[in-house]
């Protein structure tokens, strides 16, 4: 005889854990087949497919066993995603020297045509950069919050980027 | 065969996951339960040795007369007794005996489940034996 959800969900919550496979048996397909339409490389399909059961199983005590898996399930794939992506975007680099170091070979003349695209401000900012001032000291200089000065640097490392790749 | 494949991977996870939680969940509850029965052990000797100096239980020592004088002086007695009690070690020696019986309590309630989690894990540690 085939158990419901509930019984199973109820099961797993008496400790018989042997039932979860009744669980991961009846979604992986499903599941995996969302997540292939999303990512094309098969091992990290499978990773988030088994984030994805790792976490329905972390929160199954809390999980009302009255409400369907289904949905629970799907709304825990699209968080890993969400995760994933986030996890595969591209982060800038944080040291503002790539742009403005005398590593890059840059000449002076490329030097100041790149400072020529930023504010007084972010100017500013990059000479306390290329003093060896930290972002907090930074921000207790100028006077400004933390998370400013992170931005500022961000906003202005996007320019010289776009500059760069011209 | 590679979703089978996917599927054991998935439920290697989970069981590593939850031996894990079972075995921690054991351990600290075995090291409290020890230690707040070690405390009240060490607390309640203590006690009943100031009690012994105090010669305080000679108090009590109307239990061995008749009916009519337990009746007559038991609540005066037990008064005075529960006067020369050393208050602080007395307090600590009864939480630590609630802790105790509440660490017995939780894990008496939770036998059934954590049995059942134990059956699981082993039955699925000797069926992967078997397979290897």
């Amino acid at each position: 005889m085939k158990l419901t959800d509930k019984e199973i969900i109820l099961k797993i919550k008496n400790g018989e854990i042997d039932y979860y496979s009744f669980i991961v048996g009846e979604y992986t397909n499903s599941i995996y087949r969302y997540i292939k339409t999303k990512i094309k490389k098969h091992e990290d399909v499978e990773d988030l497919v088994q984030n994805v059961f790792t976490s329905f199983y972390r929160a199954i005590e809390r999980f009302d066993e009255e409400k369907p898996i289904k949905p629970y399930l799907y709304q825990i794939v699209k968080n890993e995603l969400k995760m994933f992506y986030r996890s595969r975007k591209p982060v800038l680099p944080l040291k503002e020297e790539i742009y403005i170091s005398d590593d890059n070979n840059l000449e002076i003349e490329d030097k100041e045509s790149y400072l020529k695209l930023l504010s007084n401000q972010e100017k500013e900012i990059f000479i306390y950069i290329d003093e060896g001032y930290n972002y907090e000291e930074i921000s207790r200089k100028i006077n400004k919050p933390l998370n400013t000065v992170k931005s500022i640097i961000r906003r202005a490392r996007v320019k010289l980027r776009i500059k760069n790749q011209e | 065969m590679k979703d089978k494949n996917l599927e054991k991977k998935i439920l290697k996870g989970v069981y590593r996951l939850e031996t894990k939680r079972t075995t921690t969940y054991l351990l600290i509850r075995v090291f409290f339960g020890l230690l707040f029965l070690l405390s009240t052990f060490v607390f309640a000797s203590v006690t009943i040795d100031i009690l012994n100096e105090q010669n305080s239980f000679d108090l009590l020592d109307f239990f061995r007369d008749d009916f009519e004088v337990i009746k007559k002086y038991l609540f005066e007695n037990l008064i005075d007794f529960f006067q020369e009690i050393p208050q602080p070690l007395f307090y600590v020696s009864v939480i630590s005996i609630l802790l105790v019986l509440a660490t017995v309590f939780i894990l008496v309630k939770n036998f059934k489940k954590i049995k059942n989690k134990l059956v699981a894990i082993y039955k699925f540690q000797s069926s992967k034996d078997k397979t290897k």
